[in-house]
């Protein structure tokens, strides 16, 4: 639609759908895009508290991103986080999602409903509840134990393997539902004389699922995998609550770091800031790679 | 179009873009109107305050407003409550984006981090400078940590004296009593505990894995610290962190200290009677008497000193808070209502310590009959008495800017050491992540 000279009702038609757009890409402007500024201009900052100035060199707080010990530890944690719990999470959201699609299922709502439920929890609480289950003397150790497949309690947040599988697990159970309803809600598109032509020609549902359901999911997995890694880089509340990020930093995510070094620690903005802009350098360089991946027509 | 249609049209889009621009207005409104929690306000006679625990702090604050208000009828005093997390969070946002004014008169700022934030934000803060508050009333250990540079910027509140907590009836089943665990070394401690252990089966001790607590406190006993007087990191070639890390192993392989993994857990390692004993900020007391069936089985002393450790003592200190007043309060108000109340009025003390075991940092409230009332709950045993006078002894130490950082450091390096780790290399690196963190 390049320079088409429009008619004037048409010119005035879309000059009433500008005027409506204004406020929002306004606010939008002024409340994201105009911190984001500010944020970057903090990043190239340094000093104490409020008494910065500009960085000398000033990619002085992105080149102490690559000598900073714990940083290097949280983004390996990030990367475990995201690895393992991302593309698990997605396929059992994919699996749920055409076992409650079945028109035969019986009760599917309940199913539908009880997979869903955990999101609607609250971050921190369910954190709170997985820390109490996975105590040494919690349900989970007590459980373990009565069914005689441990001698001793294991300490799961005292180590950082088991703290790491916790915080994975109680991911999967937070998100998968989650999932599972952007993936139904597709599949109501999802024309049914696919699957009965696939019955036909004698596809298992191992094949169906492979060669039928996957395919014409496509957009909606390509959108699930984009939010759940947007996602999981900026992973907080259960880093901080299930573990504290603990033990020896085995556990904290990204984001759990750069509100460390903004608020429980001595205040450094100026390097908080330039955290963050890796944080988003991160996701959009991953988007960008899951959009190309993902957009392949074959 | 007829004519009603479109008024109704016109109605519809005023009653979307109304609540667009109202909020618009609020938003930039906000700046000049001031109606967040601040009062701020000179010549009134009402101050505002930020503190945490509705049973502690604010109550105690609250006592405070009552003792004034007899001589200064006016005063009002509104407490709003904000747990110390999100109060360190308001107070570096508020410092950061230059909004100073929305503070409150006076806060409650955890000792431990009290040079951090008048060093970073030294415009938040008055001082006490040439005010009348008498602060040698008060443990130097104490004052110390709301000084910089000479200059004292809080009101020491709540006390954080070390103690040990022992249950009497158990080390009377091993053949002790408290006494045998009065004034005695580390080392002594773990040849006890040993024995209680293999006679009574429980421990003395438990603690959070990976919590750096009881080091600090063993460091903080021989006045050693992890900066130096110029702020720097000694982590390393530290004699009293070797020291106590090295007490801190033998604890825990001898089975006399267990590790935990919550707070939760802790306090329930001893009001489930697992654990016989526990060594804390005397705050801790409120934990214990939780559990009531134990009324008479606990008695309190003070704490095992290091080995072979230059100026070790048997005291030391865990937490507290002290009051703060912040750049825009009514200085000369509030200097004057904590001077008459926290740091000079007996009567407020003896109020507040029977309600709430708040306990005075104030050495003379010490000498009141209500701090030398004999505690069932310990033995009939005067322990606030007992524990203001330990608190007069605590050696001072040094929390400085990056006292967080330095905590955090030690604390993963002792999670490295106990999994197997070498001191020396585990602390080198805690070390090198301060330092690199103060670079």
């Amino acid at each position: 639609m390049s320079t088409v000279t429009l008619s004037v009702p048409e010119r005035r038609r879309s000059l009433t759908g500008w005027v409506f757009l204004l406020p929002a890409a306004l606010l939008i402007a002024w409340m994201s895009f105009w911190p984001m500024i500010q944020a970057f201009v903090l990043s190239l900052k340094t000093g104490r508290g409020t008494r910065l100035e500009l960085a000398d060199p000033w990619w002085y707080n992105y080149q102490r991103l690559f000598d900073d010990a714990i940083f290097h530890t949280t983004l390996v944690n990030t990367a475990i986080y995201l690895v393992v719990q991302v593309p698990l999470m997605l396929l059992l959201a994919l699996i749920l999602a055409t076992l409650l699609n079945d028109p035969k299922l019986r009760l599917r709502g309940l199913w539908r409903t009880a997979i869903f439920l955990p999101c609607a929890v609250s971050l921190v609480s369910y954190s709170l509840v997985f820390r109490t289950l996975f105590s040494t003397d919690g349900m989970v150790n007590d459980a373990l134990k009565g069914l005689g497949l441990i001698d001793h309690p294991v300490n799961w947040l005292g180590q950082p393997g088991t703290a790491r599988f916790v915080i994975i697990l109680g991911l999967l159970w937070r998100w998968t539902g989650y999932n599972m309803v952007f993936y139904l809600a597709a599949l109501q598109n999802v024309e049914p004389t696919t699957f009965e032509a696939a019955r036909i020609d004698g596809a298992g549902p191992v094949k169906t699922f492979l060669f039928v359901t996957v395919p014409q999911l496509k957009p909606m997995i390509l959108l699930t995998a984009i939010m759940s890694t947007n996602g999981t880089l900026q992973l907080f509340d259960e880093s901080y609550n299930l573990t504290q990020g603990g033990p020896a930093y085995s556990s904290m995510s990204m984001a759990h770091y750069l509100y460390e070094t903004s608020f429980h620690k001595n205040p450094n903005f100026g390097y908080a800031a330039a955290l963050s802009y890796a944080i988003l350098l991160m996701v959009a360089v991953l988007a960008a790679v899951q959009m190309k991946v993902g957009d392949r027509r074959d | 179009m007829s004519a009603t249609k479109r008024t109704i049209r016109a109605w519809l889009a005023a009653a979307a873009v109304v609540p667009l621009v109202a909020s618009l207005a609020a938003c930039s409104g906000s700046g000049h109107a001031g109606t967040g929690a601040s009062g701020g306000g000179s010549g009134s006679n009402t101050l505002t305050v930020w503190a945490w625990d509705p049973n502690f702090n604010i109550y105690a604050m609250n006592e405070a407003a009552k003792i004034y208000q007899k001589d200064h009828p006016d005063f009002q005093l509104k407490v709003v409550e904000t747990p110390w997390d999100d109060l360190q969070t308001k107070l570096t946002t508020l410092a950061q984006s230059q909004q100073a004014d929305k503070l409150p008169d006076i806060f409650l700022v955890q000792n431990n981090a009290f040079q951090k934030n008048v060093i970073n934000y030294p415009d938040l803060f008055s001082d006490f400078k040439g005010s009348q508050v008498d602060f040698s009333k008060f443990p130097q250990s104490v004052v110390d940590y709301s000084k910089v540079d000479g200059v004292n910027y809080g009101m020491p509140f709540d006390n954080g004296t070390a103690i040990t907590a022992l249950r009497t009836d158990v080390l009377q089943q091993a053949g002790y009593t408290v006494k045998d665990f009065t004034d005695i070394s580390w080392s002594r401690f773990l040849e006890l505990g040993k024995d209680v252990l293999a006679k009574t089966g429980k421990p003395l001790l438990s603690g959070q894995a990976g919590s750096s607590d009881l080091i600090t406190m063993m460091l903080q006993s021989a006045g050693a610290s992890l900066f130096d007087k110029d702020g720097k990191p000694t982590i390393t070639d530290n004699a009293a962190l070797l020291a106590a890390i090295d007490m801190y192993q033998k604890l825990v392989k001898a089975g006399v200290l267990v590790e935990v993994n919550s707070w939760d857990e802790y306090i329930g390692s001893f009001v489930n009677q697992n654990v016989a004993g526990t060594i804390n900020g005397v705050w801790i007391v409120g934990s214990i008497q939780s559990a009531a069936d134990q009324s008479g089985k606990w008695a309190i002393t003070n704490l095992p000193k290091l080995d072979g450790v230059p100026g070790a003592t048997n005291y030391s200190a865990n937490g507290g808070s002290s009051w703060a007043i912040s750049a825009h309060a009514n200085r000369d108000l509030a200097i004057d209502f904590l001077n008459s109340t926290f740091a000079g009025s007996t009567q407020f003390y003896d109020t507040i310590l029977p309600k709430s075991g708040a306990l005075a940092n104030w050495t003379p409230a010490g000498d009141s009959k209500v701090y030398a009332e004999p505690q069932p709950f310990f033995g009939g045993d005067a322990i606030f008495q007992k524990v203001v006078g330990y608190s007069t002894k605590v050696p001072s130490n040094n929390t400085g800017a990056y006292y967080y950082e330095g905590r955090d450091a030690v604390s993963a390096a002792i999670t490295k050491i106990m999994s197997g780790t070498d001191p020396a290399t585990a602390l080198k690196e805690a070390q090198q992540t301060v330092e690199f963190a103060m670079k």
